[in-house]
């Protein structure tokens, strides 16, 4: 398997008044195609820091990130956006919808974005195939907590990404939610062979990954 | 909650107001900065015109100059009427006229037509006479020769005391300067004029129609004299003299307080429009707070407390800040009085004087209150929305404005109350309740504006591009902010446009330069014999000089139709100055050029014994005259009637002859007359006015650009006033905008923030932005320009009655500063929700 992800020496500090935490100490990790990671650790620890990272959503004090080869670190915050949209998809714990669009502009949105031919057909399609047919025109506030995680996992789907990036995927789930979104999530990495790299509380979840790393006080241990 | 006995839960609510003010005042900055801004301009118009009232009202007697003044106008008084009324009262005669006054023993010798008031030794039976240096008075009314000039008049011939200058041919000397006087209510007191002794009269040569001569009686009573007693007695020995007008301290200055009440109408107009706009800024900025305290408000409910609660502590929290607020603005108001009195001293003799008025103070925070709960009951009812459940499964909508019938209704109510405010004892009713249905159309129309947006965009279906495409849904999303975006901006542009076409046509009605067809100089009283010796002088002076000379006579008007012309008035009427004082008229055997017929025929000549009269027609209109009507004049003395045959559309503006009354010549040519003349010299240098001067003495000679300077100097300060007004609103208007902003801060924030995470770059982001603000503020600017074209075009022909002009290159121009500036503002503002950083918003949720 070819690598997709490479960190080198990655640091994150922030400066909260006249402290300066660390919240990332001299990260390594090299991830491969198709992998399926899970990441655990006490809150506070620095897993979601470690996700916004690799999905370019902030940038490293120090260190380098490699996607697909690709030193995103040195790129612009619009070349980055540019590789997001089509690369990588986020699943968020709080599923951060667009609270005034309606499931299917979630969805089309993106495909939109990427000028994907008949974007609403093919938002109609996935949506359908997560069991939400009948929910395609109410607004994120009308659906249940696992309809609106379902959307959001259409959402970072829908362009068929190499790489998802879960954030407590199923933090403000019930275990039935729970598990369905598990077995979606897990599916689709399988089906179209894409890596996952999941944060998450949950013991069982993050067994089904193909490998586990253990975040504690910012260092992979 | 625990249901709270009344006291406690009122203790309690203020101290939970009291706290989230004092915690919350920075948030919600704007709404004090825009109360307080338009909160000030209400009181200072309040301040002002109350005070100016007062003066107006307290001193009436001293700006009348008696308990009663028997006006005789052109006419020496009837002795021994007046000395009847001065066995039992103490009188005072004055008289004033205008002619020439030069200077003398300089190398070019300066003349200006002038106001001259002559008083008795009694003068003034109310108020004083302030003047420098000390005696000068006293020595003005004993020695013959002596007059005391205004500051004015000192500057524009620049005149010093001890100098000689010369009043028609006769030499003056100059003892000192009189500062102010205290009847100005029938004196024109800004301008150039001279205080001289009542010996004077029999100095100089002066005829009634040329020196606009005006004899009044100033009466006083005794102290233990019943006043209506005294009245009566009075206007029963004149009961029978026709060319007696018999004025009270309660008309006294009728007309300035005409003026006062049409611009401090304008201007409190104006300012309840920059209120009412600064509302709709107040329920943005309030929407925003709201929304920002979206999670303590659900968890306060989820605690137990009641929704009406939550609102009561808001509602505290406003009438808090309204209350202080209200108290800033009108104490820093009462701090401009002291300026204004400065410059009303100087400029009309007026002294206005500072005072706290509880009534003004109460008047001004009912008007916030009212505006305030008016704009806030929507907004503040969107607490209704939030739900404790939300806490639950952390979805946090964003509040919209809630109205129920019950709230329209209370709305609607408020608002009549705030418009009987504004409306009640206004200048002019009908101007009041127009303003406020042009404001209320003009906000209906914005709203179908929006909707009608809205709807066409639904309608069409764009696939060009996903920024286009995000823009529409952001306008037409449901429960969109787009229809209040439009209102409040809408509005805004609006009352901007309008108040800026009213100053660019001020200022070009004071910057216009005098028509190149306007004669130089006006001639008033060239006698009858003297025609020809008066056209050989012009000519000899300068032999290419057009002149126009027309007969003039004087013809007071007694009755119209047998009954008194006052009843078919009233004083506040702008058409009042036909029979206010004498009257001037001519006769012309052709219709005048610029002098259209509107109905009726010109002369019938198969009746030349008869008096026929060519009359205004807007003079018509306001007194109500038909064609037929009678008009009974006072010529030399003699009662003549006169029928009204047809109506002329006369614009005195054109500077060139104008008479609000034609005779026809047959009858007319037989009367004693003067004449008037107007002289459009080829080259002006060549006229010699001290010459003029010297051949005819009593010649009144109006030069029009020293006329047309002084209104000028007028239009100048009426103009700055404008301005002033324009700016603040311009000031709140831009708040108004940035609060509209503000309202969708977080939604757009969180919104692109998503986008971001989607893959949005930085570029289309904005590019969203000013697509959706380019649709909204094109649409918005196209219907502003046709209100405010229109409610400019009102105001300054109907309020100020000047003319209107159209100016596309000041329209496009403006158009497109406001459209620049609104679009700096939207991205000042937005720019932080423009980019958001993604981590720290993710970390905070």
């Amino acid at each position: 398997m070819s690598t997709l992800l490479k960190l080198k020496k990655i640091n994150l500090k922030y400066q909260t008044g006249k402290d300066n935490i660390s919240v990332l100490k001299d990260i390594n990790l090299t991830t491969k195609k198709k992998e399926t990671i899970s990441i655990v650790g006490e809150s506070g620890s620095g897993k979601t820091s470690l996700i916004m990272l690799i999905g370019g959503l902030e940038r490293p004090t120090s260190g380098k990130i490699y996607f697909l080869d690709k030193e995103i670190t040195k790129l612009s915050e619009d070349e980055v956006s540019k590789i997001r949209k089509k690369n990588i998809g986020i699943i968020f714990q709080s599923f951060y919808l667009i609270p005034n669009y309606t499931a299917l502009e979630n969805v089309t949105l993106i495909l939109e974005l990427n000028k994907f031919k008949n974007p609403e057909k093919e938002a109609k399609s996935l949506l359908d195939r997560f069991g939400l047919k009948h929910r395609l025109n109410n607004l994120p506030s009308q659906l249940s907590g696992g309809e609106q995680q379902r959307v959001a996992i259409a959402r970072a789907i829908a362009m068929k990404p190499e790489l998802i990036l879960a954030d407590e995927p199923t933090g403000n789930l019930d275990t039935e939610n729970s598990d369905m979104i598990s077995k979606i999530l897990f599916r689709y990495v399988k089906e179209e062979s894409s890596s996952l790299i999941m944060v998450t509380h949950d013991p069982k979840l993050a067994n089904r990954a193909s490998r586990k790393i253990k975040i504690k006080d910012g260092k992979i241990k | 909650m625990e249901k709270l006995n009344k006291f406690y839960q009122y203790k309690f609510i203020l101290i939970y107001a009291l706290r989230d003010l004092k915690r919350n005042y920075k948030k919600i900055s704007s709404i004090i900065i825009t109360l307080f801004i338009s909160l000030f301009i209400l009181s200072a118009i309040f301040t002002i015109e109350d005070s100016l009232k007062k003066e107006l009202k307290e001193n009436a007697k001293e700006l009348l100059g008696g308990d009663l003044e028997i006006d005789y106008n052109r006419n020496q008084g009837n002795i021994d009427l007046l000395n009847k009324v001065e066995e039992f009262t103490i009188m005072s005669e004055m008289v004033e006229f205008s002619t020439m006054l030069s200077t003398t023993n300089r190398k070019k010798n300066k003349s200006l037509f002038t106001r001259i008031k002559t008083v008795d030794q009694k003068y003034p039976l109310y108020g004083e006479v302030t003047y420098e240096p000390a005696g000068a008075y006293e020595r003005m009314q004993n020695e013959p020769y002596t007059i005391l000039i205004n500051e004015s008049l000192s500057k524009t011939l620049n005149i010093k005391t001890n100098e000689i200058v010369k009043i028609q041919d006769q030499e003056f000397l100059v003892i000192g300067k009189v500062r102010s006087v205290p009847d100005v209510s029938g004196f024109v007191t800004f301008g150039d004029w001279v205080l001289t002794g009542k010996q004077t009269l029999d100095i100089l040569k002066l005829n009634g129609i040329g020196n606009f001569l005006n004899y009044e009686y100033k009466v006083k009573f005794n102290n233990n004299d019943d006043p209506e007693i005294i009245i009566k007695k009075i206007e029963s020995i004149f009961k029978d003299d026709q060319k007696v007008k018999i004025r009270y301290p309660e008309n006294a200055a009728s007309g300035l307080k005409r003026v006062i009440g049409n611009f401090s109408q304008f201007l409190s107009l104006v300012s309840i429009s920059a209120m009412l706009i600064a509302g709709i800024g107040i329920a943005n900025t309030l929407l925003s707070f709201i929304n920002q305290n979206n999670l303590s408000i659900a968890v306060r409910k989820a605690l137990g407390f009641y929704s009406g609660n939550i609102k009561k502590l808001y509602y505290l929290q406003l009438v808090i800040l309204l209350f202080i607020i209200t108290i800033l603005a009108y104490l820093s108001s009462l701090l401009i009085v002291p300026l204004v009195d400065k410059y009303l001293s100087s400029s009309f003799g007026l002294k206005i004087n500072l005072f706290f008025s509880f009534f003004n103070f109460f008047k001004i925070f009912l008007i916030g209150l009212l505006v305030l709960t008016i704009f806030s009951i929507p907004t503040i009812n969107s607490i209704d929305q939030v739900k404790a459940s939300s806490l639950f499964r952390n979805i946090f909508q964003n509040l919209q404005f809630y109205y129920s019938k019950k709230l329209i209704f209370m709305s609607i109510f408020m608002l009549s109350i705030l418009i009987l405010i504004f409306t009640y004892r206004s200048e002019n009713l009908t101007y009041s309740l127009g303003y406020f249905g042009a404001f209320f159309i003009c906000l209906i129309i914005f709203f179908l504006l929006s909707k009608l947006i809205i709807f066409s965009l639904k309608k069409f279906r764009f696939n060009s591009s996903t920024t286009l495409k995000v823009s529409i849904k952001n306008i037409t999303q449901s429960k969109s902010i787009t229809p209040i975006t439009i209102m409040s901006l809408g509005l805004g542009v609006t009352l901007l446009l309008t108040l800026a076409l009213v100053g660019t046509n001020f200022k070009r009605e004071i910057a216009k330069s005098i028509p190149d067809i306007a004669p130089d100089y006006f001639f008033v009283g060239i006698q009858n014999g003297e025609r020809g010796k008066f056209e050989q002088i012009i000519l000899s002076m300068d032999s290419d000089a057009n002149f126009e000379i027309v007969p003039m006579v004087s013809s007071g008007i007694l009755r119209i139709n047998g009954i008194n012309p006052n009843t078919y008035i009233t004083p506040e009427n702008d058409s009042y100055w036909v029979i206010g004082s004498e009257r001037r008229s001519s006769w012309t055997k052709e219709v005048p050029e610029d002098n259209l017929i509107i109905d009726g025929k010109w002369w019938d000549l198969s009746k030349p014994n008869q008096l026929q009269i060519s009359l205004d027609a807007k003079v018509a209109k306001d007194f109500n005259i038909k064609l037929g009507d009678i008009f009974t004049l006072n010529i030399y003395g003699r009662e003549v009637d006169g029928e009204i045959v047809n109506f002329r559309k006369v614009d005195y503006r054109d500077l060139n002859i104008n008479f609000a009354m034609l005779f026809n010549p047959d009858f007319a040519k037989n009367i004693p007359h003067e004449y008037l003349a107007t002289t459009k010299f080829y080259n002006l240098n060549k006229f010699d006015e001290t010459k003029m001067l010297e051949i005819f003495p009593s010649l009144s000679m109006i030069k029009i650009a020293d006329y047309l300077n002084k209104v000028t100097n007028v239009l100048n300060k009426v103009f700055i006033a404008v301005i002033v007004i324009s700016t603040v609103t311009i000031v709140i208007g831009l708040i108004v905008i940035s609060s509209a902003i503000m309202v969708q801060g977080k939604v757009r924030e969180y919104q692109n923030l998503v986008f971001k995470i989607l893959g949005f770059s930085r570029k289309e982001i904005i590019f969203s932005s000013l697509i959706e603000f380019m649709i909204i503020f094109i649409s918005v600017i196209m219907i502003a320009i046709f209100f405010a074209v229109i409610g400019s075009k009102f105001i300054i022909e109907n309020i100020f009655e000047l003319s209107w002009k159209s100016n596309l290159e000041v329209l496009i121009y403006l158009g497109l500063s406001i459209g620049f500036v609104t679009l700096v503002l939207i991205l000042l503002t937005n720019i932080k929700y423009l980019n958001p950083k993604v981590y720290p918003l993710i970390r905070n949720q």
